[in-house]
């Protein structure tokens, strides 16, 4: 009887191109193929603008990101809603007066985190599958939108805000791109840097174990739902501030796209693997995607159905990756 | 007469431990035969190779005469084989009828099922058990409203709706009444006098001698003995069971490295009984414990012996406040130790190294260094958020030297390293929240030789250190290494207690077997 010996980590040795590299790999060669079609798309103007519309995208797949890593099929599909609550909320709040934009930012936030909260609990305590409880929220938060609408949305951005997302400080960059990098760096310290980050991948990666070890797995989750709402309520104010004034269905087409941003960038949906740089080169690789069949002229149905594919595409490039998952 | 089953040689290795090595079992038709041994003597394994859901590594299987390939339980069922084992495998939503014929559905043409036929079929292969449904045949009711015991009954009856030649029954009896194991009994004896052979597996003694022709005893994977039921005694049996060379009748096997020779070593190298009482334990009862007191000093090793699945685990997860209590509590250093989540108990200095390593220890796909940090990393953030990367390497790195780890970097998963280096990692995040108690159970199962031994060190140093150490263990003999006393438990209760002196091997197999069944639950 030999004894089973150490065996030495050899896999983790081999170096293999992750899912970051890959996405960022395929957004390159978009940006080339892109280049090669149309002449100038590749251009500095041209792509600044392309990184501003991926960040909107991006700035919302944070807590999509925060969600999918905790894991228990976490994910929240009525991001897209709360933005546009936000949004609503912070327009009629600020009234286009710089003096409002406190009140206005704090209330349209708080309202977000209200809304994760309750997703969260119905997660948690309740036990409703994410997909369900964030779905049904969907529908109780374009309710809300209605009645405090009264179906016309109304004020406009203030202008502070506006120059703060769209002026153009350093290097000829709007603004909207350093809030941008603040906010992925939060996002990333959280993750990375935190208890709160931790115990997230430990619950995503194996609950039973997490709480085992003392996380108090319950209070992890709906803080993932809290977080998620509230940097979705972010990105509303800032689509606020680029837009000046807002319409009833602002950012509800992000719901999906934040969904396959994180899933590009290499987040298990199983939850417990993955990172918020990854969600970025995603959502980048989204845009740059999105601007190329635009520029192609290509028809709405066939401009869904090559996204769907460049998806199929890269999560079969990473499916490899999962075999280490045991 | 010959014989209706021959399994001879038969071998089975998981990972680093070797289950099975070269058993062999032949019965008869129309005989009830008991398969005995202690903890992780492969009865179980055994059984399974019969029922086709562990194919193993080599030997030979006859039935009949003729070789009998067993690939899966679909080849096990058209040989006329069928198991019922202790956890249920009944679809709750289905209907008790449902449940009897499944995989056996009566079709008519087309496919279509015949329902009036399913229902004869559930009902005749049921009959014989009404007396255990108080006479009233449930057929129409979903099995998961039944009570255990109705529910292992129908799993009992499934299996004989496939009226099997060879009729495995795994622990079959643990969750019945009384009169439910007399029915069973009945049923089983008719089946004898079928010519069916019936091959039993049960910790209570008393049902065996109740039942049962011979007996094959497994001892560490290997057929010690066959006896014949009717002139053996409780004792001979027992004496099987632990390796007691002298008496054993039949062709000892060559001890494995010592397994034996320190079956009746004295108590050795123990600290006894040196701190004040730390931990107080006061009629502790769950779904599966009844009643459970205890005390134990700081610097005190309390082993938990028994069989397996008597509620050494449960125990263990009560204390860390993840089960259930309904009644009972514990002090520790005279304060009440809170039991109503485990990070409420881990906060109070409780610490858990639970059995199953994959599914409650650690996080495979998660680096290292986060396994490592996760249990005490609170102690070091700030503001109890924000983490510094260089302290919790350093705490890491600290317990990767303590405990000698054998890894390539903190960054690595932890599903990259050995099963004994997993272990490690699992009582190393335990250790960084220097815990006052630390409960322990089966810490050593399928580690290799080496990393037990290191890991016995570690519980012997967490002792000197003062901590509370609750152990439990399957491994005879590494209670016997390693506990200043040893509790041993009985289907959820404390059986017997065993002190300095008398903790050897012998006495825990006999103190584990030896008891008549206490009232059932």
């Amino acid at each position: 009887m030999s004894a089973p010996t150490v065996e030495a980590p050899r896999r983790a040795l081999a170096w293999r191109p992750g899912p970051v590299a890959l996405a960022g790999a395929v957004a390159v060669v978009l940006v080339i193929a892109g280049e090669l079609v149309s002449p100038g798309f590749a251009g500095y103007g041209q792509l600044v603008n392309l990184m501003r519309v991926a960040a909107f995208l991006s700035v919302i797949a944070i807590g999509q990101t925060i969600v999918i890593i905790a894991g228990g099929g976490g994910v929240d599909l009525s991001v897209g809603k709360v933005a546009t609550f936000a949004a609503i909320i912070g327009s009629r709040v600020m009234a286009g007066d710089d003096a409002n934009i406190v009140p206005a930012v704090a209330l349209a936030l708080l309202v977000a985190a209200a809304i994760g909260l309750v997703n969260g609990l119905g997660v948690t305590l309740l036990r409703i599958p994410p997909f369900v409880m964030t779905l049904g929220m969907i529908g109780v938060v374009q309710g809300l939108i209605l009645a405090y609408t009264g179906g016309q949305a109304s004020g406009r951005a203030a202008p502070a805000l506006t120059s703060l997302v769209n002026g153009r400080i350093v290097f000829d960059l709007p603004g909207l791109l350093f809030l941008w990098l603040l906010l992925g760096l939060l996002a990333v310290w959280l993750l990375r840097r935190t208890t709160f980050g931790w115990n997230l991948y430990a619950v995503g990666a194996n609950r039973a174990a997490a709480e085992l070890t003392g996380v108090r797995a319950g209070r992890t989750l709906i803080l993932a739902y809290v977080l998620s709402a509230t940097f979705a309520g972010l990105a509303g104010i800032l689509l606020l501030g680029y837009t000046e004034s807002v319409f009833l269905d602002l950012a509800d087409q992000y719901m999906l796209p934040s969904v396959a941003a994180v899933v590009i960038g290499g987040t298990l949906l199983a939850g417990g693997i993955g990172g918020y740089a990854g969600t970025a080169v995603g959502a980048i690789v989204l845009t740059v995607l999105q601007g190329l069949l635009t520029t192609l002229d290509i028809g709405g149905a066939w401009r869904t159905i090559v996204n769907g594919v460049v998806l199929l595409v890269l999560l079969s490039l990473y499916g490899r990756q999962r075999r280490l998952r045991s | 007469m010959s014989a209706l089953l021959e399994m001879t040689g038969v071998r089975k290795r998981y990972g680093g431990v070797q289950a099975l090595d070269g058993a062999s079992l032949t019965a008869v038709r129309g005989e009830v035969h008991a398969l005995l041994g202690p903890n992780g003597s492969g009865k179980s394994t055994l059984d399974k190779t019969l029922a086709g859901t562990v194919v193993p590594d080599s030997g030979e299987i006859r039935i009949d005469g003729a070789e009998a390939r067993i690939g899966g339980p679909r080849d096990a069922h058209a040989l006329g084989i069928a198991a019922v084992y202790q956890q249920l495998s009944v679809v709750g939503d289905l209907t008790v009828t449902q449940n009897v014929v499944l995989g056996l559905e009566p079709a008519r043409r087309l496919g279509f099922l015949d329902h009036r036929a399913a229902r004869v079929r559930a009902a005749t292969a049921l009959e014989r058990f009404a007396a255990a449904f108080s006479g009233r045949l449930p057929l129409d009711r979903p099995a998961a409203s039944l009570g255990p015991g109705e529910q292992q009954i129908v799993e009992v009856a499934k299996a004989l709706a496939r009226e099997p030649r060879v009729l495995v029954l795994d622990e079959a009896t643990a969750s019945l009444h009384k009169e439910q194991v007399e029915v069973l009994f009945e049923v089983v004896r008719e089946l004898r006098a079928a010519g069916v052979l019936v091959v039993f597996t049960s910790h209570r003694l008393d049902e065996v001698f109740a039942l049962c022709d011979r007996a094959t005893v497994l001892r560490n994977g290997r057929t010690v003995a066959t006896v014949d039921l009717s002139s053996t005694t409780e004792d001979a049996l027992v004496q099987l069971m632990v390796a007691a060379p002298a008496q054993t009748p039949v062709e000892t096997p060559d001890a494995p490295q010592g397994a034996s020779r320190h079956v009746e070593a004295p108590v050795s190298g123990r600290t006894a009984e040196s701190g004040a009482v730390a931990l107080v334990v006061r009629g502790l009862t769950t779904d599966r414990l009844r009643d459970v007191s205890f005390t134990v000093r700081a610097g005190e090793v309390l082993g938990l012996g028994g069989l397996q699945g008597q509620g050494q685990s449960e125990l263990l997860l009560a204390l860390f406040g993840a089960a259930r209590i309904t009644a009972g509590d514990a002090l520790l250093d005279g304060k009440a130790l809170p039991l109503t989540s485990p990070a409420r108990a881990a906060r109070a200095g409780v610490a858990l190294v639970p059995g199953d390593r994959a599914r409650q220890g650690m996080f495979a796909s998660r680096p290292i260094q986060e396994n490592l940090s996760l249990a005490s990393m609170r102690r070091r953030a700030r503001l109890k958020l924000a983490l510094s990367a260089a302290a919790e390497r350093r705490a890491a790195r600290s317990m990767v030297e303590r405990l000698s780890i054998k890894i390539g970097s903190l960054n690595d998963p932890v599903a990259t390293l050995s099963g004994g280096n997993q272990q490690k990692v699992v009582i190393g995040k335990w250790l960084l929240d220097q815990p006052r108690v630390v409960l322990l159970d089966d810490p050593a199962k399928g580690v290799d030789v080496a990393a037990k031994e290191e890991i016995y060190a570690i519980v012997r140093g967490l002792a000197a250190e003062g901590a509370v150490v609750i152990l439990n263990s399957s491994d005879n003999r590494e209670l016997t290494e390693l506990s200043d006393r040893v509790l041993v438990l009985f289907e959820g209760a404390v059986a017997e207690e065993l002190t300095a002196a008398s903790i050897t091997e012998n006495r825990l197999v006999s103190s584990a077997l030896r008891l008549a069944p206490g009232e059932t639950l």
